[in-house]
């Protein structure tokens, strides 16, 4: 549905996002991950036909954006990242509007109004100016905008940025259900929303792609190794850290905390190999007690870091 | 068509919402009005010396020589003051906003966006002219002016009009400061308005361009009940030259960034 193909764009000197490539397959959620200044908003610009990218070519809805800006646009809706908001309009005056210009039929034009703004919940400020709508409504005005025409594809740039908590769970939950039917790229910089909405995951740094892939995948798979987290109270007997090192498998045990007799460990292992089992049999059969075993997962949050910090082995 | 007509309607409410179409229409009502006193007042005391054959007065006196040329040479004025207020936030304001997003992200060309706003513009600058219609108006009722150099005259002021609006689309396309886009545009109507003030001091062949240029020296005939195509062609190729540099500045705005 959307095909970006060695993408730059610069900026005089600066390469705001420098050969990326991805796909987004009908009815993906897409999230954009990156930090501040990555490119994202800029990868965006360009597939929405905002601004032509330097080098590259991005195709939308079997259209290309720069070839046929005309009929690629028709099938986008797009949430910039300020909302495009007139502040002397209504509500109602501005949707109708851009629903106008968005090539809605006269004849459907009030249905699609009053059907985004319910969808939105916007409905209860169809007659407020635009100008004096708090964050939270002017954010949900600009996603209720994008969503007029009904387009293939939804571009959504940080759609849930000035929300309060409730909002963003609605507003997230609204965006699953357009999944499906429409495809939506989303950008963010919220982790938790990349886990929570997207099936798939691009992450970009200084222009590049660091990582594509499924939220879970991104998790395991940059983990080096397995590591768990043990708890064990070993009563006045001392050699527990030895006997967990006498495990098959274990590379490396780490004594993390210790109170009274209790202590904890984090144990690293082989990659792939659940030494769950040979581990808790080596505490219980000692007479230890055995209080808590987990494995320790990289939270997205951590692969975010991993990935985007200078020192990642990664690049 | 729809498309250019729906940004015209945007424009429109836009400036109805804001103060500047009352300060725009109410303030020229107002400056035309005094114009219009002055030279009533000038043309009455005119036929008056004309009837009692003082001070070798012209043996008719013509109305729309005396009153009615002069009243639409001083819109000239008027314009030059109150037409950037209506050009200078067109597209400054949509750059600042980020509305400009909305608009380029949308099926619409470039061309569609500046004539749609060009319109809005022109029909908010017709109905300030069509206010002065009152005074007109009252020329007919108590006189007898012949309609044809009113209607050239006003088709005159309408394409002079049509210059500066596409002339301060063209600067507000080129900032995000509609203070700054209001004064270049009031300096660059100045500049045509008087670049043919030296022209009686230099060479035959640079009095002749510097004449073509001025945008007040091509209303002169209109106002006389002339349509010279000359004057035409100079005024609609301004006016295609300006919106044509204004999309050309929108679409170099895109390769920017």
């Amino acid at each position: 549905m959307i095909e970006v193909q060695h993408l730059t764009k610069r900026y005089g000197p600066t390469t705001a996002v420098d050969d990326i490539s991805f796909r987004v397959e009908p009815g993906e959620i897409l999230g954009f991950l990156g930090p501040n200044g990555a490119g994202k908003t800029t990868t965006m610009r360009v597939l929405t036909g905002y601004m032509p990218p330097t080098e590259g070519r991005a195709v939308v809805a079997g259209y290309d954006i720069f070839e046929q800006p005309i009929a690629a646009k028709r099938r986008i809706g797009y949430l910039p990242e300020t909302p495009p908001l007139y502040p002397e309009m209504t509500v109602r005056d501005y949707l109708t509007f851009v629903s106008k210009i968005r090539g809605v039929p006269r004849a459907e034009r009030r249905a699609r109004v009053n059907d985004v703004m319910e969808r939105t919940r916007v409905a209860d400020v169809a007659q407020r100016h635009c100008g004096k709508l708090s964050k939270g409504y002017r954010q949900r005005v600009g996603l209720a905008q994008a969503l007029l025409h009904n387009p293939e594809v939804l571009i959504l740039d940080e759609p849930t940025a000035g929300l309060d908590p409730k909002q963003i769970i609605e507003t997230r939950q609204l965006i699953k259900q357009l999944g499906g039917d429409h495809t939506v790229i989303l950008s963010t910089h919220i982790l938790p929303e990349v886990s929570q909405t997207c099936q798939r995951v691009v992450i970009i740094n200084k222009g590049r792609v660091v990582a594509i892939d499924t939220p879970d995948n991104l998790t395991s798979r940059l983990r080096g190794s397995e590591t768990m987290y043990v708890q064990i109270d070993a009563g006045a007997n001392g050699a527990v850290q030895d006997a967990l090192a006498a495990v098959p498998g274990v590379t490396h045990v780490a004594q993390t905390e210790s109170r009274g007799t209790v202590a904890s460990y984090e144990v690293n292992s082989d990659s792939g190999r659940d030494i769950r089992r040979e581990l808790s049999a080596a505490v219980v059969n000692r007479g230890w007690g055995l209080l808590e075993l987990r494995p320790l997962r990289m939270s997205l949050e951590e692969v975010f870091l991993h990935l985007t910090t200078e020192e990642a082995p990664h690049e | 068509m729809s498309n250019v007509l729906a940004i015209a309607h945007k424009e429109l409410k836009g400036y109805f919402a804001s103060p500047i179409a009352y300060i725009v229409i109410g303030f020229s009502a107002i400056l035309f009005g005094w114009f219009f006193i002055n030279l009533l007042y000038y043309f009455d005391r005119m036929s008056m010396q004309a009837v009692a054959g003082f001070g070798g007065g012209p043996q008719s006196m013509n109305v729309n020589e005396v009153l009615i040329a002069p009243l639409f040479l001083n819109v000239s004025v008027i314009l030059l003051f109150t037409l950037p207020l209506v050009t200078m936030r067109t597209y400054s304001e949509e750059k600042r906003s980020g509305t400009i997003e909305l608009l380029l992200t949308a099926p619409l060309t470039d061309f569609q966006i500046v004539m749609g706003k060009f319109l809005g513009g022109l029909v908010l600058y017709a109905a300030m002219l069509a206010v002065t219609l009152v005074h007109i108006g009252f020329l007919f009722a108590f006189g007898t002016p012949e309609w044809q150099p009113v209607a050239t005259g006003y088709l005159g002021l309408l394409l002079m009009g049509a210059c500066f609006l596409s002339l301060g689309l063209f600067v507000s396309s080129l900032t995000k400061n509609q203070i700054v886009a209001g004064m270049i545009t009031f300096a660059v109507f100045l500049l045509f308005w008087v670049i043919n003030w030296i022209s009686s001091f230099t060479s035959p062949t640079t009095q002749g361009i510097l004449n073509y240029l001025s945008i007040t020296e091509h209303l002169n005939d209109f106002t006389r009940g002339v349509l010279d195509t000359k004057h035409l062609i100079y005024y609609v190729s301004f006016i295609a030259f300006s919106l044509f540099l204004t999309i050309r500045s929108v679409d170099s705005e895109r390769w920017r960034g």
